[in-house]
């Protein structure tokens, strides 16, 4: 899962092993998989239709992403892409019976197996290069950028960090999304 | 459309307008269908408390998705957002305002300038700290 690399597949939880006293929570797996691609590159046309429903969705009517008109009267060749939404655009459509018992799809990326129960969204930091147009064909790639084990005051957890480069058909990088998440 | 902001104009320490938010459990619905995002715990109650949540959530990614809304609307269609981070803090729920606020930290010559922005709960917590930079014209430029 690319997009969803850095947020969906972060946010999913990792049923772990049980957790031994004094043991890493980052498994030797994991340590192993740092700086590593965590999936397949992904690669789709992002429409028009798809950047709207999107933008409707989140109730954000910039005529950017609506208007021809007022895109070109900006300096643009036609609609933008709501550029957070490069996150999930790219995102596989599965099966349902591939859901899990919370809602989430199994993951097919490579997993990063921690000894932990849960994996929380903690946040993320984008750039946004070059703008997305509507048609653009966007290919994404994730890799899995830092483990890092920390004392909260809930006991230890582990900051993971993916890293994911939004590439156009030009091949000019448009995006990179970090995004963290807390497992504990 | 919102009108067009120059760097010219832009002081350190001006506050943003704050955008005021407040989703409704139909506009999660729409959120999770527009990303595929079937996880329960946007749209099943009972679900979400087996997590212990006391009910479904705004995702992070709709929060994140006003963050930016907010900073662009302040940018006008001329200025541009070239990089946006937030922190996932606490839960924000359905129903409630959530308001998004910010201040301007640095102005460049060259129309960069660095934004501190946070999304608050309706008693004022903190649920989304971020920074924000964007890009913006000056007067007489541009398109």
């Amino acid at each position: 899962m690319a997009g969803a690399g850095s947020l969906g597949a972060d946010r999913r939880c990792n049923r772990g092993i049980a957790m031994v006293e004094n043991e890493s929570l980052i498994t030797d797996e994991a340590r192993a998989l740092v700086g590593e691609v965590l999936s397949e590159p992904l690669s789709a046309m992002i429409t028009a239709k798809e950047a709207q429903r999107f933008a409707y969705a989140a109730g954000d009517l910039n005529p950017l992403y609506f208007d021809v008109e007022a895109a070109r009267a900006a300096g643009y060749e036609t609609t933008l892409v709501p550029p957070t939404f490069l996150a999930w655009a790219l995102a596989p459509f599965r099966p349902v019976d591939q859901l899990r018992g919370d809602g989430l799809y199994r993951g097919d990326g490579r997993r990063v197996n921690l000894r932990v129960k849960r994996v929380m969204f903690g946040g993320e930091e984008w750039d946004f290069l070059v703008p997305v147009l509507a048609g653009d064909i966007i290919t994404s790639t994730t890799r899995l950028k830092d483990l890092e084990e920390k004392a909260g005051s809930s006991g230890s957890f582990v900051l993971q960090t993916t890293e994911t480069t939004f590439t156009n058909q030009r091949g000019e990088i448009v995006a990179r999304a970090r995004g963290k998440s807390i497992a504990r | 459309m919102s009108a067009q902001r120059f760097a010219d104009d832009v002081r350190p320490g001006e506050e943003l307008a704050p955008l005021v938010k407040n989703a409704s459990r139909a506009q999660l619905f729409l959120f999770s269908a527009a990303t595929n995002n079937p996880h329960r715990i946007h749209y099943d109650r009972e679900y979400a408390a087996t997590e212990g949540h006391p009910d479904v959530l705004v995702h992070g990614p709709l929060q994140e998705a006003w963050l930016h809304q907010f900073v662009a609307d302040w940018a006008g269609p001329r200025g541009r957002v070239v990089a946006l981070t937030s922190q996932n803090r606490g839960r924000a729920f359905p129903e409630r305002d959530l308001t998004f606020k910010g201040r301007v930290k640095t102005v460049e010559v060259d129309g960069t300038v660095e934004l501190e922005v946070w999304e608050e709960n309706d008693a004022g917590d903190v649920l989304m700290p971020g920074s924000a930079r964007v890009q913006l014209p000056r007067r007489g430029t541009g398109p």
